[in-house]
């Protein structure tokens, strides 16, 4: 008998999913392998029995499961914990789901002051919907997940890989270093200016020529977060938005576990003698890794 | 006894929702409502912002079509900032948003809607999957994944990531194109038109004559809103945005002006608001008799309200789908054969980007200076018509931001849709999984 | 009536923790509330045990160094001093009172400045909490799981 798969999204933008399905080819095979019980976005399994008021949903046993979005609302903390209960083994899958992602940068605020600044221009706030919670979570803050792979979204190969461990019997091994490691950029070990550039032009060095060429970006001035960052997102070849001369934002979330990009960044910059002041949004350095408390209201929000 | 049925989850659509389904004591359906259950507040945590780093934190409002985000964003900072991008910057930023077009296109035909054509709206829910399709048809499934990496790959080499990607800034684009990665990505845009025109006969013969049925669940009769350009020509960068009554009259006005023409409102049981059409002056009303300020977006709106389409092939589509259909059309099922027309229409605008030799112009960024303004972006993304609209203090960071997303003008449509499904295919109380799953098909039309 | 407040003080080997040695030995007083950590140098202590000492429950963290151009090992101290600056602009970020922190020069015959900066510190936490009980957090934020 095949070994049975499920696939649920929470608090997420789908972009894990499309990473998955971005495998092409190689996708139909590895379907294969397996019998779908639950995928809301490509097959048809409800929550039976339940419709989200009282009660707990249920899911299908599976072998494999697979999670992605953080959590915000109570809906999902029961159907995130059916799943887990439905599930083998469990892989958190994408930053949100791991760190809190993007939408944990809504964590600066209560979800209620949220809730109704969005709706002031536009009538009342809607009240038969789910819950929310008072911050959005990150998967393991809630149930324990067998293995979190992060990124925004992960690489398909770094999820087939994953998924054909799990059904191998084993848990991959993951990358373990930051974004600098396979980063081609020219580095002098000096800042070239005092501030932090906001990018507002392109960087410094010809576009035509090898990446090699071009100056780490961290060293021209733009806050490019590497160093801070699990690495991993253009395989062994170079980091994928350095590739189109983008600086770097973090999306794999920490590399250290439980590291705080925020105070890493700025206290790397110090030792630069980098300007401190020039950084013209510290939070947003933290804007893929929210959950975990990491971002929380500030005193003078509260 | 009144009694309630819920579809929970909707499913093969590409977000969160659930439909409620009321019915009276005799088991005649009383109301229907799609519920969208999931609120992530991105208009209210992007203010503070530097607003140049936006196109990088709004593509994550969807994974689907991360590329629309990321460009209306770009196009909004642009007139806060006051930079107008050079044209190859323009161009780029065209090409990407086209190409975007054609795999999510693919994903939503193939992957999502054609099982319950192909394999049936009544096939067992085991099956009645982009898997079982695979299983029936391997080389189609084969081609149809290739097609769509080939498309994302595409994206990737533009744009560092076909998800959530990085390359459109403010001011323009982050690096030229260069002449050999042109010479390869036109190879690869012949490809994909080989294959928009192959989906499109596929779909005439196996899946169209169902869509064009006359007495399909989910109809309903609504004005529509799409982009053209100064000819009237389908546009799905940034265009004129012109809004069709039902009776087929239109207005045309600037993206910057949406709020002289559309309103906003919140219902209480969906965390997503409905938008109307408020310049009609007739107010809004879900009424399913007569409903009032009701438009729809999304493929079939975009073919709805153009006058022609630029390239020669969608053209010829366009005229048979209109000798046949009229103008508007309003059957929703046929958002799956506009959709198709669509995706030919962006596989041949892709090559044709592609071959402008402007587009390898080395200047394609205008540097910018942050300052205080105001900027509307919009776009056509596959759900609809896109809009992002942002303020800037002097430091040129956010102070004010609001977003009309695709699904969000559907949202009215999709209900009286759900509705009338429900109407028509609920007798006496009696539903099963088929009746439900009819049900999801008229919205899944939608591509919510 | 506050309870009472916990103050984590890194105090460097050769300056601080001898005048806490210094208090100790001539039966200076002090706030219970203070416990001292020994470090090698203020300039070793990284942002990121300020920040872990608040996210366990302190109320307040000290870094108490050499006067500058006395660091024994020359120049930690200035580091010290670099790092206070980002310590009590992101302090705020990561959802503190920037009070929550402070900087202290000591030599090792200073003890009564010690003692003074460690009543003054636990002072100013008493006030901050006062503050904060007489007017908390809005009380409807939302669900906790």
């Amino acid at each position: 008998m095949k070994p049975t798969f499920s696939c649920e999204w929470l608090h997420s933008c789908a972009g894990c999913e499309m990473s998955l399905i971005d495998l092409g080819e190689a996708l139909l095979p590895l379907l294969e392998r397996m019998e779908i019980v639950h995928f809301p976005l490509l097959m048809d399994n409800k929550y039976t029995h339940w419709a989200g008021e009282g009660g707990e949903p249920e899911l299908p046993a599976a072998d494999l499961g697979l999670v992605s979005g953080g959590v915000a609302n109570e809906e999902q903390v029961a159907v995130l914990r059916a799943l887990r209960r439905s599930c083998q083994t469990l892989i958190a899958l994408g930053t949100c789901a791991t760190h809190g992602g993007i939408p944990a940068l809504a964590n600066e605020q209560p979800q209620t002051v949220i809730r109704a600044a969005v709706f002031a221009d536009c009538g009342p706030v809607p009240l038969q919907t789910p819950s929310c919670l008072e911050r959005v979570y990150a998967v393991d803050e809630l149930v324990q997940p067998d293995l979190c792979l992060p990124g925004c979204p992960p690489r398909p190969e770094a999820i087939e890989a994953a998924i054909i461990a799990v059904l191998d019997g084993e848990l991959p091994a993951m990358f373990g270093k930051s974004v600098c490691e396979t980063c081609p950029t020219r580095r002098e070990g000096r800042a070239a200016t005092r501030i932090a550039r906001r990018f507002l032009e392109n960087a410094d060095g010809e576009p035509n020529e090898e990446l090699a060429q071009m100056r780490c970006l961290l060293e021209q001035g733009f806050l490019c977060m590497g160093p801070m960052t699990a690495g991993g997102c253009g395989g062994s070849g170079a980091p994928l938005c350095v590739r189109v001369r983008m600086p770097c934002r973090g999306c794999y979330g920490p590399v250290r576990p439980g590291g705080n990009p925020l105070l890493d960044m700025m206290n790397g910059l110090a030792g630069q003698g980098v300007d401190r002041r020039s950084v013209v949004d510290r939070r947003s350095l933290l804007r893929f890794c929210g959950a975990h408390v990491l971002i929380r209201p500030t005193p003078r929000s509260r | 006894m009144a009694q309630v049925v819920t579809i929970n989850a909707v499913t093969r659509i590409e977000g969160h929702a659930r439909i409620r389904i009321r019915l009276d004591d005799s088991g005649t359906v009383d109301d229907a409502r799609v519920e969208i259950t999931a609120l992530r507040g991105f208009e209210q945590f992007v203010v503070g912002r530097p607003a140049e780093e936006i196109p990088r934190i709004v593509s994550r409002i969807c994974g689907i079509c991360p590329w629309m985000h990321h460009l209306a964003a770009a196009r909004a900072i642009d007139g806060c900032f006051g930079v107008e991008p050079p044209r190859a910057g323009r161009l780029l930023r065209e090409l990407c948003l086209v190409l975007a077009h054609i795999p999510d296109k693919i994903l939503h035909f193939f992957f999502l809607a054609a099982p319950d054509f192909v394999l049936g709206a009544d096939c067992d829910y085991r099956v009645r999957n982009v898997i079982g399709l695979a299983r029936q048809e391997p080389e189609l499934a084969a081609r149809v994944a290739r097609m769509r990496r080939l498309g994302q790959d595409m994206l990737a080499r533009l744009g560092g990531k076909a998800v959530h990607p990085v390359a459109g800034v403010v001011g323009g684009f982050s690096r030229p194109l260069g002449r050999d990665e042109r010479r390869e990505l036109l190879v690869d845009a012949a490809r994909l038109l080989d294959f928009g025109l192959f989906a499109l006969d596929f779909a005439r013969e196996r899946v169209l004559d169902q869509c064009a049925a006359a007495d399909q669940p989910g109809q309903v009769t609504t004005g529509f809103l799409g982009t053209v350009d100064e000819q009237g020509c389908l546009r799905l960068a940034s265009g004129r945005l012109r809004l069709m009554r039902p009776d087929g009259t239109v207005r045309e006005f600037a993206a910057e002006d949406y709020g002289h023409h559309l309103r906003e409102l919140s219902e209480p049981w969906s965390l997503a608001k409905t938008v109307y059409a408020e310049s009609w002056g007739e107010g809004f009303s879900l009424d399913p008799i007569a409903p009032r300020g009701v438009y729809r977006v999304n493929t079939l709106a975009r073919l709805n309200v153009c006058d022609c389409i630029g390239t020669p092939r969608a053209q010829a589509e366009l005229q048979e789908f209109r000798a046949r259909f009229g103008r508007p059309a309003q059957a929703t099922l046929l958002h799956h054969w506009a959709r198709l027309i669509e995706l030919v229409y962006a596989s041949e605008r892709v090559a044709e980007l592609l071959a402008d030799d402007r587009i390898l112009d080395r200047d394609v960024r205008t540097p910018a200076v942050p300052r205080a303004g105001r900027g509307v972006g919009h776009v056509e993304a596959p759900r609809g018509t896109l809009i992002h609209d942002y303020e800037t203090d002097g430091r040129g960071c956010i102070t004010r931001a609001n977003l009309i997303v695709g699904t969000t003008h559907n949202v009215a449509a999709m209900n009286l849709s759900v509705r009338d499904a429900a109407s028509r295919l609920i007798c006496h109380g009696a539903c099963d999984e088929t009746i439900l799953n009819r049900i999801e098909m008229a919205l899944r039309a939608y591509d919510p | 009536m506050s309870r009472e407040m916990r103050i984590i003080a890194f105090c460097c080997n050769w300056c601080s923790y001898s005048a806490a040695d210094l208090a100790g030995i001539s039966r200076m007083h002090y706030p219970a509330s203070v416990r001292i950590i020994r470090v090698m140098c203020s300039g070793m202590v990284h942002p990121e045990m300020v920040v872990h000492a608040l996210d366990r429950g302190a109320d307040g963290v000290m870094i108490i160094g050499c006067h500058l151009g006395e660091c024994h090992y020359i120049r930690g101290n200035e580091i010290a001093l670099a790092r206070a600056e980002v310590i009590e602009e992101t302090l705020e970020d990561l959802g503190y009172e920037p009070e929550r922190f402070q900087l202290v020069w000591v030599s090792s015959a200073e003890s009564e400045r010690l003692v003074e900066a460690f009543r003054q510190m636990n002072d100013r936490l008493v006030r901050l909490s006062e503050a904060a009980e007489l007017h908390p957090a809005a009380a409807d934020t939302g669900a906790t799981p």
